[in-house]
C-alpha cells in the first residue's frame, strides 16, 4: 500500500539517510525503531517531501508520490511531526479545520469528528493550540493529520514529552482506528513498550538505514537485537 | 478650554487615527501574515488614490470607484506577489530592497503620466458640529470605515478556509505544507489582500489626501512606525499601537500644532521600541 523505495535524503547537501527501502502493507502498523540521530525522523520528513531527495522513489497505492508537499498531504498521507509543531495561535478547532480545509474536506465534520475521537479536546476547543499541555498538544496535532482523512498516518515519536495516561490514550486510539477504520501506520518511537504494544512488524534503523526487519515477536524474543540496536 | 473643545478634540483626534489605521492595515497584514515588509506599500496606497481618482473623472460614482480602485490594486498586488515577492522568500532584506525599487519605479510613473500635483475631488460638505466647533463628517464616517475594516478582517482571518490556513502557514510554513496547505497559494492571497487594503485606503481616503504621486510617502512613514511597533499580531497589536500613537499625536497636535503632535508621536514610538523592542504585541496570546 505505502512504500519507499531506496531513498536517500538529507539537508543541503548532507545525506543523513541512504538507500532506505521499506513497505507498509493495508491496515497494518509498522514501527520504525532506533536509537536517537540514526535518521528516523529525517526518513519520515523524507516521505512527507521535507528533506532533500537525492533518490529514491515513495509510493502510495501504486502511484509514485509528486516532490509537492502540499500535494503528498492530500494523496493521503497524514503526518504527525516530533515535537508536535500544533499552530500556538490557532484554537483547537482552527488547528483542526485547516488541515481539513486544506485537503478539501468540510471543515465542520472534521472538528466534530475529531472531537468526538478525543473527548479530552473538548473542553478546550476553543483555547488556543499554543496553551495547552504537551499530551493536550499531542492529540491536537494527531487530530489535525487525521482531518486530513489520510490512508496512511505517520508518526514521529508521539510519546515524547508526554504523561503515561495520554500515551496509553493514544495507543487505544491508533488501535481502534486501525480496526474499525483500517487506518495504516508509520510510527517512529524510542518508547519501545508503546510501539510493541500498537505494531505487528518493525524495521529498525542505524546510521541512516535500515539494518533489520522483524516481526513483534521475534523482536520480544531476541533480547540481544534489542540491546545492540536500541540501547540508549 | 471647553467641554465642546474637549470633545471635538478627541473626535478630530479619532478620525485622524482612523485615517492612519486605514492606511495601515495592508502593511500590517502584509508583514502579520507573510513577514514580508512591502516597502510599496505608500504607493500602492497611491495606486487606489489614483485609479479611484481616473475612475470618478470617467463619471463613475465615488463609492463604485472605490470598489473599483481596491480591486485594481488587489490584482496588481496579485502579480507584483507572482513576478517579484515569491522568488524572494525567507530574504526580507532582499524583498524589501524590490519592494522599495518598485515604490520608486512607481512613484516615478505617477509623475511622468500625471505631473506632480492633480486636483482632488473636494471632501462632500457637512459637518458634524458640537456647540461653536464643527467637524467634517466625512472625517467622523471614517471612524466607521476604520473598525468595519477591523471586524471584517477579524472575520475574513477566523472564520474562513483562508484566514485559517494562511494563519497556520505563517505559525510553520512546514508543517502547514505536511498537511496539505499550498504556502505560496496563501501568499499570493494575502499579498493580494494587502494591497487590495492599500488601494482600498487611497481610495476612500481622496477625499482627504488628494491624489499626489508622493502621497503614498506621507501616509507609509506612521504606518511603517505603526507596525514595528505593533510586533507580530496584525490586528490587536496594530489596533492598540495606532490607538494610543495616533490618538495621543492627534491630541497634540490639535491642542498645540501638528509639528508638536509628530513629535510626540515619533518620541512615543521610540519610548515604546525600547521597552519592548519586538512590538508591543510580541507576548500576547490572541489570535490575531
Amino acid at each position: 500500500m505505502f512504500e519507499i523505495c531506496e531513498a536517500t535524503g538529507g539537508y543541503r547537501k548532507t545525506v543523513i539517510v541512504r538507500d532506505v527501502s521499506l513497505t507498509v502493507a493495508e491496515g497494518e502498523i509498522v514501527a520504525l525503531l532506533g536509537r536517537n540521530g540514526v535518521g528516523k525522523t529525517t526518513l519520515l520528513k523524507y516521505a512527507m517531501g521535507l528533506t532533500a531527495n537525492f533518490g529514491g522513489r515513495v509510493i502510495l497505492g501504486g502511484a509514485s508520490l509528486a516532490a509537492d508537499r502540499a500535494k503528498r498531504a492530500k494523496a493521503g498521507l497524514g503526518y504527525v511531526p516530533q515535537g508536535r509543531f500544533v499552530f500556538p495561535r490557532l484554537t483547537v478547532v482552527e488547528n483542526i479545520a485547516s488541515a481539513a480545509v486544506a485537503c478539501g474536506h468540510n471543515h465542520r465534520d472534521a472538528v466534530k469528528r475529531i472531537l468526538s475521537e478525543f473527548p479530552a479536546l473538548q473542553e478546550k476547543a476553543h483555547a488556543l493550540a499554543g496553551t495547552l499541555s504537551g499530551g493536550q498538544q499531542q492529540l491536537v496535532a494527531l487530530g489535525r493529520a487525521l482531518a486530513t482523512q489520510p490512508k496512511l498516518l505517520i508518526l514521529d515519536e508521539p510519546t515524547e514529552g508526554v504523561q503515561p495516561s495520554i500515551i496509553d490514550e493514544l495507543a487505544g486510539t491508533l488501535l481502534r482506528l486501525n480496526r474499525q477504520e483500517g487506518l495504516s501506520i508509520l510510527v517512529a518511537e524510542q518508547d519501545l513498550d508503546f510501539c510493541l504494544s500498537i505494531s505487528q512488524r518493525a524495521y529498525i534503523m542505524d546510521r541512516g538505514t535500515v539494518v533489520k526487519e522483524a516481526t513483534k515477536d521475534v523482536l520480544l524474543a531476541d533480547n540481544h537485537l534489542l540491546q545492540n540496536l536500541l540501547a540508549v | 478650554m471647553t467641554l465642546d473643545y474637549i470633545a471635538i478634540a478627541i473626535l478630530s483626534s479619532l478620525s485622524t487615527a482612523s485615517i492612519l489605521l486605514i492606511a495601515t492595515l495592508g502593511l500590517a497584514i502584509v508583514f502579520g501574515l507573510m513577514g514580508v515588509i512591502n516597502l510599496a506599500h505608500g504607493e500602492m496606497i497611491m495606486f487606489g488614490a489614483y485609479a479611484a481618482l481616473l475612475s470618478t473623472r470617467l463619471g463613475v460614482p465615488f463609492p463604485l470607484a472605490v470598489l473599483l480602485a481596491t480591486g485594481a490594486t488587489a490584482l496588481f498586488g496579485a502579480v507584483v506577489e507572482i513576478l517579484i515577492i515569491r522568488r524572494l522568500y525567507g530574504r526580507m532584506l532582499d524583498t524589501m530592497l524590490a519592494t522599495w525599487g518598485l515604490s520608486l519605479a512607481l512613484y516615478q510613473s505617477a509623475v511622468l503620466a500625471f505631473g506632480s500635483v492633480t486636483p482632488g475631488i473636494g471632501m462632500p460638505q457637512m459637518t458634524v458640529r458640537i456647540g461653536q466647533y464643527g467637524v467634517s463628517a466625512y472625517m467622523v464616517f471614517l471612524i466607521f470605515v476604520a473598525v468595519s475594516c477591523v471586524a471584517g478582517l477579524f472575520w475574513l482571518l477566523t472564520r474562513t478556509g483562508y484566514g485559517i490556513m494562511a494563519r497556520a502557514a505563517i505559525a510553520d510554513a512546514e508543517t502547514a505544507s505536511a498537511i496539505g496547505i499550498e504556502s505560496s497559494r496563501m501568499n499570493t492571497v494575502t499579498f493580494a489582500l494587502g494591497a487590495g487594503l492599500a488601494g482600498f485606503a487611497g481610495a476612500i481616503l481622496l477625499p482627504v489626501f488628494p491624489a499626489t504621486p508622493s502621497m503614498g510617502f506621507a501616509l507609509a512613514i506612521k504606518a511603517f512606525l505603526a507596525v514595528v511597533v505593533a510586533g507580530p499580531l496584525p490586528l490587536s497589536g496594530t489596533v492598540t499601537a495606532i490607538g494610543t500613537l495616533g490618538t495621543a499625536g492627534g491630541i497634540t497636535s490639535s491642542i498645540w500644532s501638528t509639528a508638536a503632535g509628530d513629535l510626540f508621536f515619533f518620541g512615543t514610538t521610540i519610548l515604546i521600541l525600547r521597552l519592548w523592542p519586538n512590538g508591543i504585541s510580541s507576548l500576547w496570546r490572541y489570535k490575531l
